[in-house]
């Protein structure tokens, strides 16, 4: 199993939304590299590959999710849950097949044609899980969900110019908030378009 | 099982402020199970509880290392045995009944067949049993009942040695204390002993 790409930059003190800009940019990444050869029922570390990438970035759309514009936010992450529903029900089967071979490996030879009937079954639900795996990848490709992922934290078009309000109090007052001051918090926050 | 909600999220305050009311709220809903999980018939209990495991384990893959004191990397793997082990269990729970309802189907049909061979017999004549439909699976098929039954037991055993293990060791009181730390304050203890 792949381990988890460190997160550059990521720290206690960051804040809440930019540590979501950045883990779920390398987790999105992470994501479809894992996505080659998962439809080869002869290369079934693949599956495992991605799926438990696709966990992680499901773990991490959840664990950020109070910083991220929830209407953008819901279609995405039900894809993500069905990709992961999907490739959970490929990787079942791909387990169970494995031990099941190991195990009629060590069976007498009455044993045997009753496991190796199990299997077929088995490899029967392996199959009909590789064609509902290849129907959600064929719609996470249509729907652009890649793109979705990247929409979630890009930040928000600039607003075009208006003329400034006159500032609220005296200037110099920590309480009138500047619009280009640049010692403000730039993106605290920004994520949430609600 | 729905994930609990977090309440006092604010994503403009700091990564690891917020990931501690996260992880406490995982780690509750981790603890919550308990004893009724102890309880080896708890199947769908036990499947729960492998869920919470998971997004507590994900959780903390996300901010042991940069948010949390150093124990949280020790219970995040703590966590991940557990949640691996429960996994086993849940496999032999899905795949025990599979195996029982195919074997149920193929007894079905091999008693269609005598039923049909009988006619309308007032008694049934014992060479007609012979040679019946399925009749060479039923040995691989209860061998492989009774691994699974007996290797369901074990993982069991093995998950309630664990858990005693973890409550032995206090895991959920030095996950708490782990999570109000921030490594800043560990590098300022290593600095004023020095």
């Amino acid at each position: 199993m792949a381990k988890a790409r460190p997160i550059p930059g990521l720290s206690a003190e960051l804040s809440y939304s930019e540590a979501a800009v950045r883990t779920i940019e390398v987790r999105s990444a992470e994501l479809f590299e894992h996505a080659a050869g998962v439809l080869d029922v002869g290369k079934i570390e693949a599956v495992h590959a991605m799926r438990v990438a696709t966990r992680r970035l499901r773990a991490v759309l959840e664990f950020y999710e109070p910083c991220l514009d929830r209407e953008q936010l819901r279609p995405v992450l039900g894809q993500v849950c069905d990709l992961a529903d999907a490739l959970g029900q490929r990787r079942d089967p791909d387990v169970e097949i494995l031990a099941l071979t190991q195990f009629a490996a060590g069976a007498t030879d009455s044993e045997r044609p009753g496991i190796e009937r199990f299997i077929e079954r088995t490899r029967e639900q392996q199959q009909q899980a590789n064609t509902e795996l290849e129907a959600i990848l064929a719609q996470i490709e249509q729907d652009g969900l890649r793109e979705r992922l990247a929409g979630l934290i890009e930040p928000p078009a600039a607003e075009p110019e208006t003329v400034a309000e006159p500032a609220a109090g005296p200037i110099g007052d920590p309480a009138a908030v500047q619009p280009d001051d640049p010692e403000q918090p730039a993106r605290g926050g920004w994520l949430r378009r609600r | 099982m729905k994930a609990r909600k977090v309440k006092h999220i604010d994503p403009d305050g700091t990564l690891a402020d917020n990931a501690q009311r996260v992880v406490q709220v995982r780690l509750d809903e981790l603890y919550d199970f308990v004893p009724a999980v102890l309880d080896p018939k708890a199947v769908k209990k036990l499947h729960a509880m492998r869920i919470a495991a998971k997004r507590l384990r994900y959780v903390l893959e996300v901010t042991a290392k940069d948010c949390f004191g150093p124990y949280a990397l020790t219970a995040s793997k703590r966590v991940r045995e557990l949640q691996d082990l429960l996994g086993e269990v849940h496999d032999c729970d899905i795949q025990l009944p599979r195996l029982q309802k195919m074997a149920s189907g193929l007894s079905a049909e091999a008693t269609a067949e005598l039923s049909r061979r009988a006619g309308e017999a007032v008694d049934l004549d014992p060479t007609l049993a012979s040679g019946l439909p399925h009749s060479e699976d039923w040995a691989g098929l209860a061998a492989l009942e009774q691994y699974l039954a007996v290797r369901r037991a074990l993982l069991f055993r093995r998950f309630t040695d664990i858990w005693q293990d973890i409550e032995r060791s206090a895991m959920r009181a030095r996950l708490e204390y782990a999570i109000a730390e921030r490594p800043a304050d560990g590098a300022q203890a290593v600095a004023a002993d020095q």
